[in-house]
C-alpha cells in the first residue's frame, strides 16, 4: 500500500529486464530482450507461439536462470535461483494451469506452502482473516470456506491470484489467463486486475488475444523470434498493426487468385449418412461434388458433424447410406489405405492424435500415411534412403525448422509439425486434399506458408476440402461454401460476397429458412 | 560316533579334502567320515510336505550321527541340466552319499550317477534310475491308503466321503486310487468325492490351506462327512474346515494328530495315512554308514513297514480290529491294492 | 547429429550398466545385513562363472528365456501384453513333443522331422495365442485377461493330455509322466563342451536366427514399421490406413508363434520328451528379459544370458551356504531398477534433444533474422 501511482518523478519501475539471454531447450533461445514495466500498470507481452514470452516469464519468476542479462525489481538488482526467491522479492505467477488441489477447500488451497503457524498447530482463523480482507480488497469475491471442486473456472482462476497475493506479490504474472475463460468471464478478469492495479499492484499480462490486449494493457511490448521488437502503447496502434509487429511483416491474407476450377468432378458425395455408435445420426443425407482445381469450404459451429465427415471421407468411420465416389470410382466401402493410395491426402485435425508419431523420427513420420507408396517402401521392404531423402525435400521446400530428420516430430513445435505434415500429404501428387483446420495453433508463417501451398496444388488441379473455424481464412481461400449445421450442409454461399457475419449467423441456424 | 557330534550344525563350510569318496566303507568297517547331501525338489525344508518328511529323516540322522551335511534346493523352471548340476555339485564337493528327493530328479540322477561311481545315491519315489550305486526307495501308498478308505468307510455317516489330492499328478493318483478301492471294499455303493486342487505344472496345491479350504466346503456341502487330504500343507484348510463343520478328515504322511502345528484342529483328524519319508530318509544314511548299502528298489509299503495308518486320538479304536484285519489281508497279499485307475 | 547419436549410444548403455551396479550394490547390503558374506557370493558366482557346466546351462537357460522375451516383445512393440506366452509354449511343446514322439514320424527323414516338429510348435503356439487375438477383436476382450485365462486353460489342458490314456506313457516304478521319447532321428544334438557334462542345445541358432528375423522384420519392413506407427499411437495408424484389427491379430499370431518355439531346444536338444518335469514360468522370465532388453534384439540377448547365468548360478550360491533366494532378490532389484534409470535416461535424452533442436535452430536465428 506504499507504492504511489506513477506521477511526478518517475520512480524506479516495478520489474526492469536488462539484456536478457537464455540459450534454452526449445526452438526459440531469448536473446537481448528489455522489458520495462512501470509500477501500477497492466503490462502486456504479445508474441506468437514460440516468440520465447513463457521462457521469459519463467525466468522472471525463477523458474529457470538466465545466462546473461540482469532483473531488477523496484530499482534493486536481484537474482532469482527458485520462486521461492521471486515470492519473497514480490513476483507472483497465475499459471495457465490451475495448481489447486479439487478436494481442499478455498482456504487449504491458499495457505497450502505457507501454513500460518501458532505455536505448533496452524492459525487458521487468521489466515481466514486475511483472505477475506485481500478478497474484499480487490474485489475478488472469494469466499474461503468452499470446496475447491464446486468452483467454476474464472472463480479457481480468481482462488490463484488470491493464493498470489496472499503470499505478498505486488508484481502478478499471468500467463495466458483468458486462454480457458468465457467471454463473461473475461469481462470480470479484467474488471478484477483493473482494481487491482487501482490498489497499485503490477501485472504482466501474456497473450497473443490482440483484442484483449489491446483493451486491457496500459503498455504493450512485442516479442518475436526470442527478443522484444517493440514497445507500444494501446493507443497508437490497432490489432492488425501489432500482429504485423508480431510477425515481423505484413500480415497475410487468405485469398485465392483466379478461378482455377475445371468442371471435372474428383469428389461426389451422395446422400452420405453417418449413425454413431450410439444410435445418433451425426451425418444426415449430405451431398456435395469437388472438381479439379477446386476448394470446397465446410463453415459450421464446431461439433455440427465435420469431424464425422471427414473421418467418413478418409474411410476411418463407417457410413450407414449413401456413396462416396473418388475420380470416377466408388469408394464408399474401400478401406482407408486404399483410399490413400488412390489419391487422397488427409491433413488431420489433431495433428499428435491422427497425424504424427510424436515419439519417432521425422523420417518415419514422412513415411506415415505412405507407406505403401514410393519412395518410402520398395515391395513389403522400407526404403529407408528413399524415405529419409524425400524427408529432406519436404523439410527443404516447406521450411521446416528442424536441425536434422533424425530428431522426434515431439521436439519440433506445432508449426513446424504441421508444415511436415502438408508437405507430406502433398508428396505423391495426390488428387484431393482432406484439409481439416489446417492452420490451427500455427504462427503466422506457417500459416501464410501452408495456404500458399494450398494454393500452388489448386493450380495444379488438385480438389480440395477445407474445414476450419477461421471465417477469413474460409472465405479467402474456397471458391464454394457450404454451412453445416447439426450433420446437414444447409445453405451453400458465394465466398466472394458474403461477410464473415453472414457467415456467423448461418452457422448458428440464425434466419435458416426451413 | 563321538567325534561326529562333535561337528557343527548345517551348512558349516568343511574344506576338507577328501576329495574324491575314497570314504566308501569297506568290509562291514563303520564309516565316520560320511558327507551327506540333500537335494530337495522345489518348496525345500519347510514345504509343511514330502520335502519336509525327509527333511526329518535327515535331522534325525544328523543328531544321531552328526554328519557333515549340506541341504540343496530345487527352483520353479528348472530344466534337467539344472538338477544334473546340483547333485554334481553335492558329488563333486565331496559328498559320498547323496539323496535326491523325489522323482524329478530320476534324469538327472541317470547322468549323474554313472559318473560318480563311489558316491552312494539314493531317489525318492521313483524306481528310476537303475545303477549300481543308487537306492530306489519307493512306497507302497496305494496299501496306506486303502486302510484310511476303509476306516473311512466305516466311521462314515453318510456313506459320503471325499479325497482332496494336492496336484493331480500320478503320485498322488495312487493315494485317491487306493483310497477308492478301500471305501468300496467295505462299503460297495459309498460315494467318493475326489477333487485336485492343482494341475501340474502347477505344484502350489501342496502347500495352499486356502484352497483346500474351498475344495473342502464344497465336499461337506455335497454330503461327505470324512475327508481324506493327500495334500501336504494344503490339509490345514481341509482339517480347518472340517472342525468348522462339525465334520471329520484324514491326515497324510505323518501322523497328523500329533503334529503340534494342527494342534487346534486335531479333534477332527479321525486317522492319516503315514507315508514314512523320513524313515526311509534314516535308514538309507544308516544302512550306508554300517556299509550295508543296497542298491535298486526298496519298496516301503504295509508289510515292510514306512506305510501305515495312525490311531492317535482314538476316534478309530472301536473299529480297529476291523481295519487291522485288512491290514493283514494286504500284508498276506489276500487283498491286491491297485495303484493305477 | 554424429555427436547426437554417440551419446545416444553411451545413454542407452547408462540405464542398464547404472541399474546393475545398483542392484548389486543394493544385494550386497541385503546380503551384509541378513548375515551373508557378499565377499562369498561374488567367489561363488565368479567360481561359478568359471566352470564349464554352469556357461553351458547358462546358454542354454538363455536360448529360452530369449524365445519367451522376443515373444513378449512383439506383442509389446505395440503394446500388446501377450502373458500368455507361457500357456502358449507349455502347449506347443507337449504337442510338438507328442507328434515328434509318436510311432509313424520315424520312417520320415531327420530333417524333416525336425522341421515339422517346429513348425507344429509354431503352429500350436500361434494358434493359441490367436484364440486371445480373436476375442480382442471380436468382443474387444483385453487380451492381458484373455491370455492370463489362457494360461490356465492351458494348464489343465496339457494335464489332461499328458495322461496314460492321451498322449504320454508312464514307466513302471516312475512317479513321473511323459510323452514317448523322441528317438535319435527326431533330436538335435547339441555340441559338446569340454569340460562340461551338459551339452549346448544344437537349437541355439534357432534363437539367433528368431533374433535376426524379428530385427529385421521390425525395423527394415512396411509390417514392422506398421507396427510400431500402432504402438506410438493407434489413432495416427488408423488415420494412416493401418487396419488395427488386422495388426493385432498378426501379431498375436507371431508371438504365439514365437512363443510356440520356447521349449523346443530343450525339448529336441535335452529332454527329448514332455514330462512333469518340463520347465514351466519360462513364458514370465520372457516379459521381465524383454523389459530389461527393452525389446531390442541385442539388449534382450544380453538379458537372457544374465538371467540365464543368476539362475545358474543359484546352485553354487546354495552350497556356499548363500541362500539361492538372493538370486530372485537380484533379479527383481535389477528389473526395478532398470525400469526407473531407463525412464530417467528417457527424460534426460528428451531434454537433451530439445535442446539439440533449440540450439540449432537458436544459432541459425541472427539478429538480422529476426529484426528482418
Amino acid at each position: 500500500m506504499s507504492t504511489e501511482p506513477p506521477a511526478g518523478g518517475a520512480p524506479a519501475p516495478a520489474v526492469q529486464l536488462s539484456a536478457i539471454t537464455k540459450r534454452f531447450p526449445g526452438v526459440v533461445a531469448n536473446s537481448d530482450v528489455n522489458i520495462s514495466v512501470r509500477v501500477g500498470t497492466v503490462h502486456a507481452l504479445v508474441g506468437e507461439n514460440g516468440a520465447g514470452k513463457s521462457t521469459l516469464m519463467k525466468i522472471l519468476y525463477g523458474m529457470q536462470q538466465p545466462d546473461e542479462g540482469t532483473i531488477a525489481i523496484d530499482g534493486a538488482p536481484v537474482i532469482f535461483a527458485s520462486p521461492a526467491d521471486a515470492i519473497r522479492a514480490g513476483v507472483g505467477m497465475v499459471h495457465q494451469h490451475f495448481m489447486l488441489a479439487d478436494n481442499l477447500t478455498v482456504l487449504e488451497n491458499v495457505v497450502l506452502g505457507s501454513e500460518p503457524r501458532k505455536g505448533v498447530g496452524l492459525d487458521f482463523a487468521t489466515a481466514r482473516a486475511r483472505i477475506t480482507e485481500i478478497s474484499s480488497a480487490y474485489g475478488l469475491g472469494v469466499d474461503p470456506d468452499r470446496l475447491v471442486a464446486d468452483l467454476g473456472v474464472g472463480e479457481r482462476q480468481r482462488v490463484e491470484i488470491l493464493k498470489v497475493l496472499y503470499r505478498g506479490a505486488r508484481t502478478l504474472i499471468l500467463d495466458e489467463p483468458t486462454a480457458v475463460l468465457v467471454p463473461q468471464e473475461v469481462e470480470e478478469l479484467f474488471g478484477n486486475l483493473r482494481d487491482l492495479k487501482a490498489e497499485g499492484l503490477t501485472i504482466l499480462f501474456i497473450s497473443h488475444k490482440l483484442d484483449e490486449v489491446l483493451s486491457v494493457a496500459d503498455d504493450i511490448t512485442v516479442m518475436r523470434r526470442g527478443t522484444t521488437v517493440a514497445s507500444v502503447l494501446p493507443q497508437d496502434v490497432t490489432a492488425r498493426k501489432l500482429a504485423e509487429l508480431m510477425v515481423g511483416s505484413a500480415l497475410p491474407v487468405p485469398e485465392l487468385r483466379e478461378s482455377t476450377v475445371t468442371d471435372e468432378a474428383v469428389l461426389s458425395v451422395d446422400g452420405l449418412t453417418v449413425v454413431n455408435a450410439d444410435g445418433r445420426t451425426v451425418l444426415d443425407d449430405v451431398s456435395f461434388t469437388i472438381h479439379a482445381g477446386e476448394v470446397l469450404g465446410i463453415a459450421g459451429v464446431e461439433g455440427n458433424g465435420q469431424a464425422e465427415l471427414v473421418e467418413a471421407l478418409m474411410g476411418i468411420r463407417p457410413c450407414s447410406a449413401g456413396t462416396i465416389t473418388l475420380s470416377g470410382r466408388d469408394i464408399t466401402r474401400a478401406t482407408t489405405r486404399q483410399r490413400r493410395e488412390s489419391g487422397m491426402g488427409y491433413i488431420p485435425e489433431d495433428r499428435h492424435r491422427q497425424g504424427l508419431l510424436l515419439e519417432a523420427t521425422l523420417w518415419e513420420n514422412r513415411v506415415l500415411g505412405h507407406q505403401t507408396s514410393k519412395p518410402n517402401v520398395r515391395g513389403p521392404l522400407l526404403d529407408r534412403r528413399g524415405a529419409k531423402a524425400d524427408t529432406e525435400r519436404i523439410v527443404a521446400e516447406y521450411d521446416v525448422r528442424t536441425p536434422g530428420i533424425e530428431v522426434h516430430a515431439a521436439a519440433l513445435s506445432g508449426g513446424n509439425q504441421q508444415k511436415l505434415i502438408v508437405g507430406r500429404e502433398m508428396s505423391g501428387s495426390p488428387v484431393l486434399l482432406i484439409a481439416s483446420h489446417p492452420t490451427r495453433g500455427v504462427d503466422v508463417g506457417a500459416q501464410a506458408a501452408i495456404w500458399e501451398h494450398i494454393r500452388r496444388a489448386r493450380a495444379e488441379r488438385l480438389a480440395v476440402l477445407l474445414i476450419s473455424a477461421d471465417l477469413d481464412e474460409l472465405i479467402g481461400m474456397s471458391d464454394t461454401l457450404s454451412v453445416i449445421l447439426r450433420g446437414r450442409l444447409v445453405a451453400d454461399h458465394d465466398p466472394a460476397a458474403v461477410t464473415p457475419e453472414q457467415l456467423g449467423s448461418a452457422m448458428t441456424g440464425a434466419g435458416r429458412e426451413d | 560316533m563321538a567325534l561326529g557330534l562333535t561337528l557343527a550344525a548345517c551348512g558349516s563350510k568343511n574344506d576338507s579334502t577328501t576329495g574324491g569318496t575314497s570314504g566308501t566303507p569297506s568290509a562291514g568297517k563303520p564309516a565316520s567320515n560320511l558327507k551327506i547331501g540333500l537335494a530337495y525338489d522345489i518348496g525345500g525344508r519347510g514345504d509343511q510336505s514330502f520335502n519336509d518328511s525327509a527333511a526329518r529323516g535327515l535331522d534325525k540322522a544328523k543328531s544321531e550321527f552328526g554328519f557333515d551335511i549340506k541341504e540343496l534346493e530345487a527352483a520353479a523352471g528348472e530344466t534337467d541340466a539344472q538338477k544334473e548340476d546340483r547333485l554334481r555339485q553335492l558329488a563333486e564337493g565331496g559328498y559320498n552319499t547323496v539323496i535326491a528327493v523325489g522323482f524329478a530328479y530320476a534324469t538327472a540322477l541317470e547322468k549323474t550317477a554313472k559318473d560318480y561311481p563311489d558316491v552312494k545315491f539314493a531317489i525318492i519315489d521313483s524306481a528310476d534310475p537303475k545303477v549300481d550305486n543308487v537306492a530306489n526307495l519307493t512306497f507302497a501308498e496305494q496299501e496306506g491308503s486303502f486302510l484310511v478308505g476303509v476306516a473311512a468307510a466305516l466311521k462314515s455317516k453318510t456313506g459320503n466321503v471325499g479325497f482332496i489330492g494336492g496336484v493331480n499328478v500320478p503320485l498322488i493318483q495312487k493315494f485317491e486310487v487306493g483310497f477308492a478301492a478301500g471305501v468300496k471294499a467295505v462299503k460297495a455303493d459309498a460315494t467318493v468325492q475326489v477333487k485336485y486342487l492343482t494341475q501340474p505344472p502347477d505344484f502350489t496345491g501342496f502347500n495352499d490351506p486356502a484352497k483346500g479350504e474351498t475344495a473342502a466346503k464344497g465336499m461337506y456341502d455335497a454330503g461327505a462327512d470324512i475327508v481324506y487330504a493327500a495334500a501336504g500343507g494344503s490339509g490345514n484348510g481341509v482339517f480347518k474346515t472340517a472342525k468348522a463343520n462339525g465334520k471329520f478328515g484324514i491326515g497324510v504322511d505323518s501322523d497328523q494328530y500329533n503334529l503340534p502345528a494342527l494342534a487346534d484342529v486335531k479333534d477332527v483328524i479321525i486317522t492319516s495315512m503315514i507315508k514314512e519319508v523320513d524313515v526311509a530318509v534314516y535308514d538309507f544314511i544308516s544302512s550306508v554308514k554300517d556299509a550295508k548299502f543296497a542298491k535298486g528298489e526298496k519298496v516301503y509299503d504295509l508289510k515292510a513297514g514306512g506305510i501305515d495308518y495312525s490311531t492317535s486320538g482314538g476316534k478309530i479304536d472301536d473299529i480297529k480290529t476291523k481295519v487291522d484285519e485288512y491290514k493283514a489281508k494286504i500284508v498276506s497279499g489276500e487283498i491286491k491294492v491297485p495303484s493305477t485307475k | 547429429m554424429r555427436n547426437l547419436t554417440l551419446r545416444s549410444v553411451l545413454l542407452g548403455l547408462a540405464a542398464p550398466v547404472g541399474a546393475l551396479v545398483f542392484a548389486a550394490l543394493l544385494c550386497a547390503g541385503i546380503l551384509a545385513v541378513t548375515g551373508h558374506s557378499p565377499v562369498d557370493t561374488v567367489d561363488a558366482m565368479s567360481a561359478s562363472a568359471q566352470r564349464p557346466r554352469t556357461l553351458v546351462n547358462s546358454l542354454n537357460t538363455a536360448v529360452s528365456y530369449y524365445l519367451s522375451a522376443v515373444a513378449v516383445a512383439i506383442g509389446f512393440r505395440m503394446k500388446l501384453f501377450n502373458i500368455g506366452v507361457d500357456g502358449q509354449y507349455r502347449m506347443a511343446a507337449l504337442l510338438a513333443a507328442a507328434l515328434a514322439g509318436a510311432a509313424f514320424m520315424e520312417g520320415v527323414p531327420p530333417v524333416l522331422r525336425v522341421t515339422m516338429t517346429v513348425l507344429a510348435s509354431m503352429l500350436v503356439g500361434a494358434a493359441w495365442a490367436g484364440i486371445a487375438a480373436l476375442l480382442k477383436v471380436t468382443r474387444g476382450v483385453s487380451e492381458v485377461i484373455s491370455t492370463i485365462m489362457l494360461n490356465a486353460i492351458a494348464t489343465y489342458l496339457v494335464s489332461y493330455l499328458n495322461n496314460p490314456a492321451r498322449l504320454a506313457e508312464v514307466n513302471p516304478g516312475s512317479n513321473d509322466v511323459k510323452t514317448p521319447d523322441i528317438t535319435a532321428g527326431g533330436q538335435v544334438p547339441g555340441f559338446e563342451v569340454t569340460g562340461s557334462s551338459s551339452k549346448v542345445y544344437g537349437l541355439v541358432f534357432l534363437a539367433v536366427l528368431v533374433g535376426f528375423l524379428y530385427w529385421f522384420v521390425l525395423s527394415r519392413t512396411r509390417f514392422g514399421f506398421e507396427l510400431k506407427a500402432t504402438g506410438l499411437s493407434e489413432s495416427a495408424a488408423v488415420a494412416s490406413g493401418v487396419s488395427v484389427k488386422k495388426m493385432v491379430v498378426i501379431s498375436m499370431l507371431l508371438s504365439g508363434a514365437v512363443a510356440g518355439l520356447v521349449g523346443i531346444p530343450e525339448l529336441l536338444g535335452a529332454s527329448h520328451s514332455y514330462s512333469l518335469n518340463f520347465p514351466a514360468g519360462v513364458g514370465f522370465i520372457g516379459i521381465a528379459v524383454a523389459l530389461l532388453g527393452r525389446n531390442h534384439p541385442i539388449g534382450m540377448a544380453v538379458a537372457a544370458l544374465l538371467w540365464g547365468f543368476l539362475f545358474n548360478t543359484a546352485n553354487s550360491l546354495d552350497t556356499a551356504g548363500v541362500p539361492r533366494e538372493i538370486v530372485d532378490i537380484m533379479q527383481g532389484v535389477i528389473v526395478l531398477s532398470v525400469v526407473v534409470a531407463y525412464e530417467l535416461v528417457r527424460r534426460y535424452r528428451v531434454r537433451a534433444e530439445q535442446h539439440a533442436v533449440g540450439h540449432a535452430l537458436g544459432r541459425t536465428k541472427t539478429a538480422e533474422e529476426v529484426s528482418a
